[in-house]
């Protein structure tokens, strides 16, 4: 009972006051406290006055001589108090470990959730110490959750130096059992230059940050930290994976066999997790962060996409050129508009098709392509690498500037002169440099460099736009060469690559500068190459090596080489690592090398610490090729960025779902969790330096996971739409925007099992099947019965024969479908099961619907793919029995025996509900071949007939799929079971469409309920009103934080001149009817549970009325209504009265 | 106090909300000035400052009343907890109620964090009201009356018999209300407000005794 607890504190607390002797008792240790006699003095007057006492450090007489030396003993005894409390608590803790805030003294500061005594439990508890009273010396963390803006201001005064913490630093470091850096626990208020009241107190608020900053200098940024770290794993991830086969392999295996055969040395392709990119690549040469480790475009879009860069390359040219002439219109809107979301609907697409950083992760997919190949042989061989690992050599090769070396390698005459790349030329503009050459880059030019500081600096630099089409006719020949010479490959970009010469014979330096001089005779670029033990190494070497040269690190020359080496040359370590490192005077890897592994582990954090150690050490174990599958995929534009209304921004967002799609397919995975990132305009932000940029802005971010992993455009556009309506921005706010998916799923495990993510796809792709299967023979041998060789053609024929009969039954009989969903218990017959759809079930599922089947599902199999060994061999893990038994059973139950089982009763009545599932399954498996009818126009499906108890129990995702596969019509049967199941609540937070339907129908069978929905149906309703303060109303809804509550909204309203609102003479009377009928069942919905609320909005009407014509008639009408109501629930009237 | 036999979600409910009412009553009765402030104590209770009663009769007598309550309110059987301020024909003057609503159906745990936090919002909101409530005429009484939603078998429960039928007059016109602070979350609703007489009530001094 909290009055108990409080008591116990509250008796502590007493004691302090009242009790002395029995607190002096308990410390006898200290026999003088027995002399002193209180006085009473009240806690709060104690305040602030722990500074005037400090300096006395003994008194002699009972009677304090003044306030100074009481709190001196005040202080004491609290000590003495707590040090025994202490002591007595910490009995039942573990004895031997140190307890986890050793050291740690804190001082809590005003308010804090828990309140300040629990947090003196908890240290009680773990060996910390609680200070009542302020003191420089004793307290080493200050603990509060919000500091007001004075104290905020003179956070030096305040805090002394201190770190400000939040309470659940103390928390978290009491769940997990140690003591954890308090910095990501730093004050929000500190920690971020964004503020939680920003929005009142942005200017004052900067100069606070800064002295936030200035003061506190050892609080790093937490958030730099991250961004820094994201770098560094995009780097990592930059390249994914390749050795999974791919379903789609066998799509594109065609031109790849002509490139094996070309190309037989390039038994392999590998592609590496490896080292980052280049540096000039993380610096960002075009205004975007687009992930580079993004993959992008399907196989066939890219074909087309490598046409068109250079069009719209020259086209930007020119609009540059215009710009140029009118300098002064460079702010001016529409030159704007022709760069940003403005103007252009397809601004996703060339932004992207504009982009250096897409075009490198692009190429990936270009290159995977090209030099495809088996992995097995090299998997095979890396393990005869890690056997010997002492003679490896390996060889880091890296083109020379080559955004720069490939544009003028036709303008020789350039080649000493500076020569820089930027996607627009414009000496004014605020365009970055993407890549400078090397006479450019000793006039101090370098990539990420505006052109106007560039041209400042070099006014003779010249600059060339992108050639996308030469970069990857380039990389191309660049990867020709390498491959030659090598076979195992890791591409780390387009234009870098480590190469694994081991097994090479010959000196590998004379190896390299063969490799460079047919590098720079192909392509006339130059390359430069390092050689060393280890990747790590190799790279090293190349930085040694650039320009144009090569330099070889032995094995013996290792420690010579670091000793000096800056930690900045160490890939992994970014300005944040730097920062710190050099904090503990670390400057070279041989100062870092003093340092031990623990300790380093200790302050950065175990992977980081090793790989610091590891590395100061030239120790990398990295294999060449070594993979490592990239953590998310996403899309993110940063530039141009400018939407004029909401329409635009989900135009916008949803050709970002496309790209986002694009890439994970690309990838071959499907992600669950869904995180759209926003960048909004800081209040007092100007117009960015930079042309169109997002100029100075707070990062926002929400996430949202999904049970099934998705890569499907629709339903990423649908939880994109979602979380954007999260945000409640506006939208001109908006500088940049970014969807990233994560908890990646390989397309491959997922495509095959139940979660096949939606139906559509599943109707796609078994549509697409059946006709592929009635076409043409050949095609069904290629889909269904991939990986077995030499079926008699005569089974297909038959399988061809079958699959026909099966489309044909269809047409015949639409309801064929519905009626499977119906038959809970009745399976569907044998034949009708797609063979595609079968083999691709996952192993589990297809043999617990061979069991249902008794058996025969295998033995169908069997009779298709004419050769029992090799199901034997696929199943032969899961149900082994099973087949064996279907083998014997199997000869006798012949496919011409097609003599339909309609009923084929449930083996076991254990397994009905997983025959449910099964059927789930089935029952969507049949519903795929109706719908694709659907979908040819043949016949429309007619849900109606489904047995909703059977939807009820289908997934989530199933069921979206087929509610929105429905006819609006029709949606209204569904509707109200779905929204009586209170488990729907995900089907409406992930139908946006779905969403809409039900309520539209909810809409008609619950009469004009105005306020169901988020938003509430009147927000949308009023907004397209014609009627001035409908509109008003409705725009408050959205700045007043979208709550649904009425009253913040009125609140907003009273901000208006109401005046105005009077100022209209149409629809005035609908106006009042609807502002009636809104009221009126607001006061239905909050009666009974909130009547704060209403009397709240009511009082405020009142207000409106004494202003506006409007709402004095509102007000009448509706007051009696709600007195009425009132009466009903309350027995009373509510007291109106204006007092105020 | 042994809470072990209050595990169900609404015995949870019920403590968290009785202890809520005993503060909450207290600081009514505070905020009235029925006695001398020297009477209260301040005291933390979900990390506020609160007044507490130091004489043990006034303190038993608001403790044991609501404590009471605490079968009846986890059953959902009380619908209204009421101070209530009369003169001396025991005529009311002012009352203040807390409605209740504890969700019987509600079946996962409570989280007594959040709940706190809501209800904390009341003895905030309560500490400020003082202008919207009626200044008492001199002379005048008060007590706890609570509102079944249905009367509790006396037989049943010795807990019962604690509680008598109250003969507190009513008044003959609907009162005025004045919302000070509502509540609502899926394991229980509390809506405070406080009843004045209407307008058009007759005088105290009019009304027959």
């Amino acid at each position: 009972m909290s009055m108990e607890s409080t008591r116990s504190d509250k008796s502590a607390k007493r004691s302090f006051n009242n009790n002395r002797n029995s607190a002096s008792s308990n410390s006898n240790s200290n026999p003088s406290n027995k002399k002193k006699k209180t006085s009473q003095k009240t806690l709060g007057v104690a305040w602030g006055s722990n500074s005037r006492s400090s300096s006395r450090s003994s008194f002699s007489n009972s009677p304090f001589s003044n306030f100074g030396s009481y709190m001196v003993e005040k202080n004491r005894k609290l000590q003495n108090q707590f040090e025994a409390e202490a002591s007595t608590s910490s009995h039942g803790g573990s004895g031997s470990v140190k307890p986890i805030f050793d050291g740690v003294s804190i001082f809590v500061d005003g308010f804090t959730v828990p309140s300040s005594q629990e947090l003196r439990g908890y240290m009680l508890k773990h060996g910390g110490r609680f200070e009542n009273y302020f003191s420089r010396r004793r307290v080493t963390h200050i603990i509060c959750s919000n500091l007001p803006d004075s104290k905020i201001k003179n956070l030096r005064s305040f805090s002394r130096g201190l770190p400000v913490v939040k309470p659940a630093w103390i928390l978290e470091s009491v769940a997990v059992n140690k003591l954890l850096s308090w910095v990501p626990f730093q004050l929000d208020q500190l920690a971020n230059n964004q503020p939680k009241l920003s929005s009142f107190f942005t200017l004052k608020r900067s100069s606070v940050s800064n002295s936030a900053s200035t003061h506190a200098p050892c609080q790093v940024n937490p958030e730099a930290e991250d961004s820094s770290l994201k770098v560094g794993t995009s780097g990592d991830t930059y390249f994914s994976e390749v050795s999974e086969p791919f379903e789609h392999r066998k799509q594109i295996s065609r031109e790849s066999d002509d490139l094996v055969n070309e190309n037989s040395n390039a038994s392999l392709v590998e592609e590496t997790a490896g080292s980052s990119g280049k540096p000039c690549e993380v610096a960002m040469g075009i205004p975007s962060n687009i992930d580079a480790e993004d993959e992008s475009s399907v196989k066939n879009d890219l074909q087309s996409s490598h046409y068109q860069p250079t069009a719209l390359v020259s086209s930007n040219c020119i609009n540059n050129q215009n710009m140029k002439g009118s300098p002064s219109s460079m702010v001016s809107e529409p030159s704007n508009q022709s760069h940003s979301t403005l103007g252009d609907p397809n601004f996703v697409e060339n932004y992207f098709k504009n982009s250096r950083l897409h075009f490198i992760g692009t190429w990936r997919n270009r290159y995977r392509k090209r030099f495809h190949s088996l992995s097995n042989g090299f998997n095979c061989t890396s393990s005869n690498i890690k056997a010997s690992p002492l003679k490896t050599a390996i060889m880091h090769v890296d083109m020379d500037c080559f955004f720069v070396s490939v544009v003028i390698r036709n303008h020789p005459e350039l080649l000493d002169k500076p020569v820089a790349v930027c996607h627009s030329d414009n000496t004014k503009g605020t365009a970055e440099i993407s890549s400078a050459n090397y006479p450019a880059r000793d006039y101090g030019i370098k990539a990420g460099m505006f052109v106007r500081n560039a041209k400042a600096l070099c006014p003779h630099l010249v600059i060339f736009p992108y050639n996308f089409e030469a970069y990857e006719e380039v990389a191309d020949q660049f990867y020709n060469v390498l491959h030659k010479h090598g076979n195992k490959v890791q591409a780390v970009s387009c234009d870098e690559a480590f190469l694994d010469v081991t097994d090479s014979e010959g000196d590998p330096q004379l190896l390299a500068s063969k490799i460079r001089k047919e590098i720079f005779e192909t392509t006339r670029c130059t390359a430069s190459v390092g050689i060393a033990g280890n990747m790590l190494m190799a790279r090293l070497a190349t930085r040694t090596a650039k320009p144009d040269g090569q330099c070889y690190i032995p094995p013996e020359r290792v420690d010579d080489y670091l000793s000096q080496l800056p930690i900045k040359a160490l890939p992994g370590i970014g300005h944040v690592l730097e920062e710190k490192l050099k904090k503990q005077n670390v400057w070279t890897c041989g100062q870092l090398r003093m340092i031990s592994k623990d300790s380093l582990q200790k302050d950065f954090g175990l992977k980081t610490g090793e790989m610091l150690w590891n590395y100061s050490r030239g120790v990398d174990n990295r294999l060449v090729g070594l993979i490592q599958e990239s953590k998310s995929v996403g899309a993110e534009v940063n530039w141009g960025v400018r939407f004029k209304d909401l329409k635009d921004a989900q135009n916008f967002l949803s050709n970002l779902c496309k790209e986002v799609s694009l890439r994970l397919q690309g990838c071959g995975v499907e992600g669950r969790t869904f995180t759209l990132k926003i960048k909004k305009r800081r209040k007092d932000a100007e117009e960015p330096i930079k042309y169109m940029g997002h100029g100075d802005c707070e990062n926002l971010s929400h996430s949202t996971t999904v049970p099934v992993a998705t890569d499907d455009v629709e339903v990423l556009q649908r939880i994109t739409k979602q979380l954007f309506g999260s945000f409640h921005l506006d939208v001109k706010e908006i500088r940049g925007v970014g969807l990233q998916v994560s908890r990646l799923e390989s397309t491959e495990n997922s495509k095959q099992g139940l979660e096949r993510n939606s139906l559509k796809s599943w109707l796609a792709s078994a549509s697409a099947r059946t006709e592929e299967l009635c076409k043409n023979s050949h095609v069904a041998k290629e889909s269904s019965n991939r990986g077995c060789e030499g079926e008699g053609d005569e089974t297909l024929g038959q399988l061809c024969g079958n699959s026909v009969g099966l489309s044909i039954q269809m047409d015949s009989n639409t309801s064929n479908g519905a009626a499977c969903l119906n038959e809970v218990s009745v399976l569907p017959p044998l034949c009708h099961l797609d063979m595609g759809v079968l083999k691709s079930l996952p192993p589990e599922l297809f043999s617990e619907l061979n069991e249902i089947y008794g058996g025969k599902l295998v033995d169908l199999i069997a009779k298709n793919k004419g050769k029992t060994e090799n199901i034997n061999h696929t199943l032969s893990a899961y149900s082994h029995e099973k087949i064996e038994g279907a083998m014997k059973e199997g000869q006798a139950a012949r496919l011409s025996s097609m003599v339909f089982q309609n009923e084929i009763p449930v083996e076991n009545k254990a397994e009905q509900h997983i025959a449910k599932e099964v059927l789930a399954v089935s029952g969507a498996e049949s519903f795929v071949p109706a719908s694709g009818l659907k979908k040819t126009d043949l016949i429309p499906s007619s849900l109606s007939q489904v047995d909703t108890s059977v939807l009820q129990q289908l997934p989530e995702e199933l069921k979206v799929d087929i509610l929105e596969h429905l006819p609006a019509h029709r949606m209204q049967v569904f509707s109200p079971n779905v929204l009586l199941d209170p488990t729907e609540i995900p089907l409406e937070a992930l139908g946006t469409k779905t969403a809409e339907n039900n309520s539209g129908s909810k809409d008609f069978v619950l009469d004009n309920n105005l306020w169901v929905g988020i938003p509430p149906q009147w927000v949308d309703k009023f907004k397209v009103s014609n009627c001035l303060i409908l509109n008003i109303l409705a725009e408050m809804y959205y700045k007043s934080g979208s709550t649904g509550n009425l009253s913040p909204i009125l609140q907003r309203i009273s901000s208006v001149s109401l005046h105005q609102l009077d100022a209209f003479q149409d629809g005035w009377d609908e106006a009042m009817y609807i502002l009636c009928e809104l009221l009126k069942q607001y006061i239905k919905l909050k009666i009974e549970l909130d009547i704060e609320e209403i009397y709240v909005c009511f009082r405020l009407l009142r207000r409106f009325a004494m202003k506006s014509e409007l709402f004095i008639q509102v007000y009448n009408i509706v007051s009696p209504y709600l007195q009425a109501l009132v009466g009903e629930n309350y027995g009373g009237n509510l007291h109106m009265s204006l007092k105020d | 106090m042994d809470h072990k036999d209050n595990q169900s979600p609404q015995g949870e409910t019920a403590r968290i909300l009785v202890e809520f009412l005993e503060v909450a009553i207290t600081s009514i009765v505070f905020l009235k000035g029925v006695y001398p402030s020297g009477a209260f104590e301040r005291r933390r209770y979900m990390n506020l400052v609160v007044q507490r009663a130091r004489h043990p009769q006034l303190r038993d007598y608001i403790h044991s009343a609501v404590f009471g309550l605490l079968p009846f309110i986890q059953k959902g059987m009380v619908e209204r907890a009421a101070v209530i301020f009369f003169n001396t024909d025991g005529i009311p003057v002012e009352r203040f109620v807390f409605k209740l609503a504890v969700n019987l159906s509600y079946g996962s745990k409570v989280e007594e964090a959040d709940l706190e936090f809501t209800l904390r919002s009341f003895l905030i909101k309560l500490s400020v009201s003082e202008s919207l409530t009626k200044v008492l005429p001199c002379d005048y009484r008060w007590e706890i009356t609570a509102y079944f939603r249905s009367l509790p078998e006396a037989s049943a429960n010795k807990d019962v018999k604690q509680w008598i039928p109250t003969d507190a007059r009513q008044w003959e016109q609907p009162p005025l209300l004045t919302p000070i602070k509502s509540m609502s979350s899926k394991p229980l609703c509390v809506q405070l407000y406080i009843e004045h007489p209407s307008l058009s009530e007759p005088k105290p001094q009019n009304g027959e005794v």
